[in-house]
């Protein structure tokens, strides 16, 4: 009884606030008839991608709402409304959502007011179900009836609020045509990232280890102890040209990973970080599977500075990392103890590269750095296995 | 000779000042950024100037830039200009811009220090010093040219002579006699149709002058 009471208290909140949902909706939309007059009367023009995008957002927050009560995402497939007047126009008319959008409104404003019923449902059910389940030992029979409005509710609305397959493609592709742009931007940088690196460093030191060498031929007859001194400079060259091609080749694909897989060099990374790090390596444990390469490296370059910002901003002694293989790829996760506040529009932070490196490979990046922490980064990486 | 060195890289920067120095050459100026460069050399007027052609602040091209602007100011001077990778274009412009006096030279060749202060003479004297794998590339560049109706030697003479060698010099490098050098740069100049000339630089200048038209 008590479960059915309070399911049915769950669905009555849903049904309020749907039912709110509707009333404000009664004035929008004649605000938005007033909108359509004022637009045929060219004054309003400017008003109506405006008003498309209020719609969305309502649409956005319903969709919200029957999702928290289904469990199941209503995906959205929008395009962007941006350019010029007239642009923005015309893709607030041809766009086939705002007609979803619309037809949802629409129908909503005609059984909205039903949903109503839910509350003389209510003094109904608990005396019927009160004296049926109380006395009788029955069935609840009314109580779950709001339940399963709140359902039928909620399946119609997801039914009338679902893009069409082909809008959702199409707004697939948009995004596809983004994360391919960025993976091209985000590889052309690394590529002059790259090459700086070796310009300036590992190339610049072998002539100048070339240099030393020359000298000390040339010094080498008539003294001795320059040319010696020259070819101690010139093997100090050739060290530190050395390491900084290391560095560079750590850049491009870190060695560690070919040879202990992620979890061995996210392990390796944490002992150098300076803070306790735990790794959970779930099933990406060593001899455990692996996922592809480019994955690999980005988990670790995201792994790599989460555990600096975290040894260098946030105060915090300790690191939690964790390593999971998911339905869609790749998860991780680094969490630190810190004072949190980590900001995305510092430069600083690196917290932009990361996210660029993620979405290049069409993964999700997520921080949450309330201040006064802890921070915690998730990534998911799509990938096949 | 008085030098003016600009070099954004400290470590090439003392590496350079090292080898002049060493040699007996007075570095008038040493100067890290593009900008830097004209004024210095319209303040030093140096003998020759040694210019990296990457510099701060954007990192391009600047170098080569403020070689041909400061060869406009002033007519005639010395420039070898240093860097990591040859570029045939910037070889072009370099040349397109004045007749003598000019050097470009991949930053290996430094560590060659003798054969680098050759070249830095020759180019300081208005000679001309061209890297080799510039001259490769311009020999390689195209088919189907009376380039492929020379002989090997004749070729390797052409090279070397695109460089900047004289004929003494190409002598000695093909261990052959000077008058043998002569004859094979009389059957170039006439395979490729350029008028004879054996005056020094003037008889690169054909030469490079034909490469570069031919490797367009």
């Amino acid at each position: 009884m008590w479960t059915t009471v309070r399911e049915a208290a769950r669905a009555t909140g849903y049904l309020v606030v749907v039912a709110a949902m509707t009333f404000a909706l009664y004035l929008f939309i004649t605000v938005l008839l007033i909108t359509a007059v004022g637009t045929v009367a060219v004054v309003g023009a400017w008003m109506l991608p405006e008003t498309v995008l209020v719609i969305r957002r309502i649409a956005g927050a319903k969709r919200k709402m029957v999702a928290a009560w289904t469990g199941r995402r209503i995906p959205e497939a929008y395009r962007a409304v941006e350019g010029t007047l007239r642009e923005r126009l015309r893709t607030a008319v041809r766009d086939p959502g705002t007609l979803v959008d619309l037809r949802w409104m629409v129908a909503s404003y005609v059984y909205g007011a039903l949903l109503a019923l839910a509350l003389p449902l209510w003094p109904l059910g608990l005396v019927v179900d009160g004296v049926g389940c109380g006395l009788l030992r029955r069935r609840a029979v009314v109580l779950p009836l709001i339940t399963r409005l709140a359902d039928t509710e909620a399946r119609w609305s997801t039914a009338l609020l679902m893009p069409s397959p082909q809008a959702r493609l199409t707004a697939r592709v948009e995004e596809l045509k983004e994360t391919r742009a960025d993976a091209i931007a985000a590889h052309g940088a690394e590529l002059r990232r790259i090459e700086r690196d070796l310009h300036d460093g590992a190339q610049a030191r072998l002539v100048a280890l070339s240099m030393r060498i020359g000298l000390a031929k040339r010094a080498y007859d008539r003294d001795p102890e320059g040319a010696r001194k020259l070819l101690d400079d010139a093997q100090d060259q050739a060290e530190q040209a050395l390491t900084e091609l290391r560095h560079v080749v750590r850049g491009i694909h870190p060695p560690i990973l070919t040879d202990r897989g992620l979890a061995g060099a996210v392990r390796a990374l944490g002992a150098s970080s300076g803070l306790a790090v735990t790794v959970d390596g779930g099933e990406v444990e060593e001899g455990g599977v692996r996922a592809p390469a480019a994955v690999e490296a980005a988990a670790y370059f995201v792994v790599a500075e989460a555990l600096t910002n975290a040894a260098k901003h946030s105060g915090s002694p300790i690191a939690e990392v964790r390593l999971a293989r998911t339905r869609r790829g790749l998860a991780v996760r680094v969490r630190d103890d810190g004072r949190g506040g980590a900001d995305e529009s510092g430069d600083g932070s690196g917290l932009l590269g990361m996210r660029r490196r993620v979405a290049a490979l069409d993964g999700v990046f997520h921080v949450t750095s309330p201040v006064g922490g802890p921070t915690v980064i998730e990534v998911e990486l799509p990938c096949v296995w | 000779m008085r030098v003016v060195i600009a070099e954004d890289n400290a470590l090439l920067r003392e590496g350079l000042v090292l080898l002049l120095t060493s040699a007996g050459h007075e570095v008038a100026a040493v100067v890290g950024t593009g900008p830097e460069i004209l004024p210095a050399l319209l303040e030093h007027r140096p003998e020759v100037a040694v210019l990296d052609v990457r510099m701060p602040p954007g990192f391009r091209d600047e170098g080569l830039r403020a070689a041909l602007e400061a060869r406009r100011e002033i007519p005639g001077l010395p420039v070898l200009v240093l860097s990591q990778y040859v570029e045939e274009s910037y070889a072009a412009e370099l040349l397109a811009g004045g007749s003598s006096g000019v050097g470009y030279l991949l930053k290996d060749r430094v560590g060659r220090v003798d054969e680098f202060l050759d070249a830095l003479e020759r180019v300081a004297g208005g000679g001309t010093a061209l890297d080799p794998e510039v001259v490769t590339e311009l020999l390689t560049r195209r088919r189907d040219t009376p380039l492929d109706s020379l002989t090997p030697r004749e070729r390797e003479v052409l090279a070397l002579m695109a460089e900047g060698h004289d004929n003494a010099t190409i002598a000695k490098t093909l261990v052959v006699t000077e008058r043998a050098v002569h004859k094979h740069i009389g059957n170039v100049f006439l395979k490729l149709g350029l008028p004879v000339s054996d005056s020094g630089h003037r008889r690169v200048l054909a030469v490079l002058a034909y490469l570069a038209h031919a490797a367009r």
